[in-house]
């Protein structure tokens, strides 16, 4: 209420103000208690309990050393990164175990917020790991991370469509063109829209045709020939009958839905559409079947870009001894175990995959193991989201790509990305 | 006059009629989706074939939105009142006072409400890291208020810049005392700026992302806004709009009962009718 | 702080030294500012600096040790890059035109909510339900309404269209999402100023026969001025640094990003501090200039400007 403030009033809102200020200081200065350590981990979010019931466990067998307090990030994997690169930034000391995309531990690690795996650590956090998963989380040679969890996609169809899975993507086009002339569903949905989504579609097109998207040694752009012909079959299914109108607006998820409203007849996707298609769909579900990804070219088998989590310790955790350790926990066979069957998040330890509890709610873990041992990686660079945005940005919408014109735009665009120059669009 | 009187009532009733649905429609689409089930979240029906409280249930499953609800609440309430008070008294001061360093004062808080808040995020945070403030409530509502003053004051002096502050000279030459005066002309012709600021401040304040997913880390500062970037659907790439949905609905109430509960105050400082003139 | 010499000139024909209610009045109004300002600069302050400082320096996240001092370099880069201009030209066109709807739809919505005949309460509080929905949330809310399948507006639409997948009927939307959000905004500050237009000089016009459009022309709007400015500046600003709703319905693909989705790309995503920072000086720039143009055309309905005649 307007009036003219007295001196007493003033100084009273001020103290108020102060007031607030220090007790929302001392409030929050009561943490460790003494002797046993707090292990921060910071990962996706998981409401299926998996995640707390590995940090629990792991906190238990311990024997009192560390507790792991199991603190959520946002669920998109942007927000996870700005979070966690806002903070090691900041040379934050209260984070000690991070859950790293894949992409990400190059960038990590040049910038110097992860530790390095060595020796003994180096050698557990390896065994029985798939190797593309490693191949993520090594940079320059050296291990940044532990694998967690990993992903690929499937093919996934319906079999009251479409007899015999396609084998190449011509097939595929071809299949759903004749649906499209016979007046039934015949979509494929795949992920088009401007953003990671379709750097993965266009890695997955680009390596299974043979080629890559940078050198070896990850200094200049490769592309060449592949890449035509990866932005070719892009073209081809974004102007084709098969292509859903809002393919340059989809993600994994809107694939998922459009495949369950049924106005779908294939999908490449990620294991997570099989459970979700079961609640949601049942009659549907009855032919819901998959098949390996479709290769580009003919008897060469797709290299599907491989997903998933690494977990690494931060550099400037007070406790970097415990939390290897704690690392070496939560990823151990029996948590990779539980987040599998409880949080559908498949292992990146191989001799899981022939676990009769995972083949029995994983009927597809066979296909999924071979996609895996078969699979490519992104882009190994700590310039990573320049490259991927680059591309994502070029090939957008899929309808519009001139596959000569675009992959040589291309080059001197992820040649700029590379150098981290100019404005990313 | 009657007949015409008759047809101005009723085109009114009907614009606001056509009011209420435009800005109700879409409100309803949030509603029925957070009524919806999963399996028929896709089928593009404006009402529900089937209806289900499952996504309210779920979302109060955990303590996290509730935490969250309070948080929200709790800030936003502190960070309008201080943010009230300063730019009233800020406010005043430009509207009826003279004296050096005006323009400053005005360009300063113009400043602050022009810079894009995404590059002030990251320094911000590393300040309050260092006060320990990170992770408070305080480190929200201090931000808070500090990017809402600008509007604060200068909707409040644009107000009291319409006050014919004679009046309340007139009143006390009548026999008033000063704090009659104040209470009984002033305060009702201020009450529509003050009360129009404290609806903007807090809306601000409730549905800001930025700074609640920057400066908070865990369910003890959290807000709804941010809160709903942590929900999950069954799987990492499912979008869980029911969720979403569901939560957008109560945290639009505690603003419906806010605005319904001043939006009187608006005009009811002309109701009173005698002050002009 | 730094005296006025303007201030003191207008009040003009004062004596020579002010005299002691003059300094009175000053030192009041000092005092009743200082919380205000020292909250303002005490917050505000070091990231404002920070970020001016980052713009001029070649400073990538991911290489630390390779940041240097390059002055307006990244400035250039900026003002060169195609990229920028794109942004900018969207973000003018969706200000523009989602202020220009937002001010008349705005004066709409405030009249009908100060003739409320039924339900006062009801259709006031109706008005504002839309600005005080989560901003994301309603975003959300309009994507999956236009997405072709499983949004009842896209049903309207004929078959196999995805509007939000084509720049111009996507811009198009983003502008009706934000004014559906946003009008509300409007109306209330319309609203609180039209309360203070005195009902008895509206109705001396009536009682002298101008029409209802004529009152709005000569009577209301004139006496509106003040709240129609800080209405349409501080709406103008915001509007100019639209965000949320484009990064949910389109993500900023085909050509839809504004200046901000620019500048938060560049910032969060490319980790790229001295661009990102350059960026967003750059919109200050702009902002700064509309609001400059703001406060010369309604010169002294400012809030800062000497009150003449009371």
């Amino acid at each position: 209420m307007p009036r003219v403030p007295s001196l007493r009033s003033r100084w009273a809102s001020a103290a108020a103000g102060l007031a607030v200020v220090a007790s929302a200081l001392t409030g929050c200065g009561s943490s460790g208690q003494s002797g046993q350590a707090t292990l921060n981990w910071y990962n996706f979010p998981d409401d299926s309990g998996a995640l707390q019931q590995a940090a629990d466990r792991c906190g238990q067998q311990s024997g009192g050393r560390y507790t792991i307090r199991y603190n959520k990030l946002p669920r998109g994997a942007d927000g996870q990164r700005q979070q966690l690169v806002r903070r090691m930034a900041a040379h934050d000391t209260d984070v000690d175990i991070l859950g790293l995309d894949v992409t990400w531990p190059a960038e990590f690690a040049e910038a110097g917020w992860i530790h390095e795996w060595t020796g003994q650590l180096r050698d557990r956090a390896t065994a029985d790991t798939l190797d593309a998963a490693v191949r993520t989380a090594t940079w320059q040679g050296r291990l940044y991370a532990a694998p967690y969890n990993s992903n690929t996609q499937l093919l996934w169809y319906r079999d009251d469509l479409v007899q015999t899975p396609p084998g190449t993507w011509a097939e595929m086009l071809a299949k759903a063109d004749e649906l499209a002339r016979a007046g039934k569903p015949h979509y494929v949905e795949i992920q088009g829209a401007q953003y990671e989504g379709l750097t993965v579609w266009f890695n997955t097109l680009i390596t299974s045709a043979g080629g890559s998207i940078l050198t070896p040694d990850a200094q200049a752009p490769s592309l060449g020939a592949p890449a035509v012909t990866a932005a070719t079959v892009m073209h081809d299914l974004a102007t084709s009958p098969a292509a859903d109108p809002s393919l340059p607006n989809q993600m994994e998820d809107q694939n998922r839905l459009a495949m369950e409203s049924g106005t779908a007849a294939f999908e490449l996707n990620y294991p997570f559409v099989y459970p979700s298609m079961k609640a949601n769909q049942p009659e549907l579900f009855q032919h819901f079947r998959w098949a390996p990804y479709p290769a580009v070219i003919p008897g060469r088998p797709a290299s599907v870009t491989i997903g998933g989590i690494d977990l690494a310790v931060g550099a400037y955790s007070r406790h970097p001894d415990l939390a290897f350790e704690a690392t070496l926990c939560l990823r151990d066979r029996e948590n990779q175990l539980t987040n599998a069957l409880k949080g559908g998040l498949p292992p990146s330890l191989r001799s899981l995959y022939q676990a009769a509890e995972l083949t029995r709610s994983y009927p597809f873990a066979a296909d999924v193991l071979a996609a895996l041992d078969s699979a490519s990686i992104r882009p190994k660079t700590p310039a990573y989201q320049n490259v991927s945005i680059a591309i994502s940005h070029t090939l957008s919408p899929p309808a519009d790509i001139r596959p000569e014109k675009d992959v040589a735009d291309l080059h001197g665009q992820i040649q700029d990305a590379l150098g981290s120059k100019g404005l990313i669009p | 006059m009657s007949t015409r009187h008759a047809r101005t009532l009723t085109g009114w009733g009907v614009a606001n009629l056509v009011v209420v649905l435009y800005a109700l429609f879409p409100v309803w689409w949030i509603v029925a989706l957070s009524f919806k089930d999963p399996a028929t979240l896709t089928d593009g029906n404006f009402v529900p074939r089937e209806w289900t409280w499952a996504n309210y249930r779920g979302i109060f499953q955990t303590s996290e939105f509730t935490r969250a609800l309070v948080n929200s609440i709790g800030i936003a309430v502190i960070s309008t009142a201080i943010a009230v008070v300063l730019g009233t008294m800020a406010a005043y001061a430009v509207a009826r006072l003279r004296f050096p360093g005006k323009r400053l004062l005005i360009g300063i808080s113009l400043l602050i409400a022009m810079f894009p808040p995404i590059s002030l995020v990251s320094p911000l945070f590393n300040i309050e890291r260092v006060l320990g403030l990170f992770d408070t409530w305080a480190g929200l509502i201090i931000p808070y208020m500090t990017f809402s003053l600008p509007l604060a004051i200068y909707t409040l002096s644009a107000f009291f810049r319409e006050i014919p502050w004679d009046l309340e000279k007139a009143a006390k030459v009548d026999g008033a005392t000063p704090w009659q005066a104040f209470r009984l002309v002033i305060a009702p012709l201020a009450a529509p700026g003050v009360f129009t600021t404290a609806i903007l401040v807090f809306i601000f304040c409730w549905n800001d992302f930025l700074f609640a997913i920057s400066l908070t880390s865990t369910t003890s500062a959290r807000t709804v806004p941010a809160a709903i970037a942590f929900f999950t659907g069954s799987s990492q790439f499912e979008q869980p709009t029911g969720s979403i949905a569901a939560a957008a609905v109560i945290i639009t109430i505690p603003i419906v009962v806010f605005v319904l509960l001043f939006q009187r105050r608006i005009v009811a400082g002309l109701t009173a009718g005698a002050v002009k003139g | 702080m730094t005296p006025s010499t303007a201030s003191r000139a207008t009040a003009g024909k004062a004596p020579a030294g002010p005299s002691r209610g003059a300094r009175q009045e000053r030192r009041l109004g000092l005092l009743l500012c200082a919380p205000a300002v020292v909250v303002m600069l005490a917050v505000t302050a070091y990231p404002i600096g920070y970020a001016v400082y980052l713009s001029l320096q070649r400073y990538d996240l991911r290489f630390p040790e390779q940041a240097h001092w390059v002055g307006l370099a990244n400035y250039g880069a900026v003002l060169s890059s195609p990229y920028w201009w794109q942004a900018l030209g969207v973000t003018v066109l969706i200000t523009v035109v989602s202020v220009a709807v937002e001010l008349v739809l705005g004066l709409a919505l405030a009249l009908v909510m100060h003739r409320a005949v039924f339900g006062r309460g009801t259709v006031r509080t109706a008005v504002l339900v839309p600005y005080g929905i989560v901003t994301v949330v309603a975003a959300y809310s309009w994507q999956y309404a236009w997405t072709p399948g499983t949004g009842y507006l896209a049903a309207l639409l004929p078959e196999g269209s995805a509007p939000l997948t084509e720049q111009w009927p996507a811009i198009g939307l983003i502008i009706l999402a934000e004014v559906w959000k946003t009008t509300p905004f409007m109306a209330l500050l319309l609203l609180a100023g039209l309360a203070l237009v005195p009902d008895e000089t509206v109705r001396a016009a009536m009682v002298d026969g101008a029409s209802f459009g004529q009152r709005l022309r000569l009577v209301i709007l004139p006496l509106m001025k003040p709240a129609i400015l800080v209405a349409l500046l501080f709406r103008t600003l915001d509007a100019f640094r639209i965000f949320d709703n484009i990064y949910v319905l389109t993500g900023g693909s085909n050509g839809t990003g504004s200046v901000s989705i620019l500048g938060y790309d560049n910032l969060f995503t490319a980790l790229n501090l001295g661009i990102g920072s350059a960026i967003s000086v750059l919109i200050f720039v702009c902002v700064a200039l509309i609001a400059l143009v703001f406060v010369k055309l309604f010169g002294t309905a400012t809030p800062g400007a000497e009150p003449e005649s009371r």
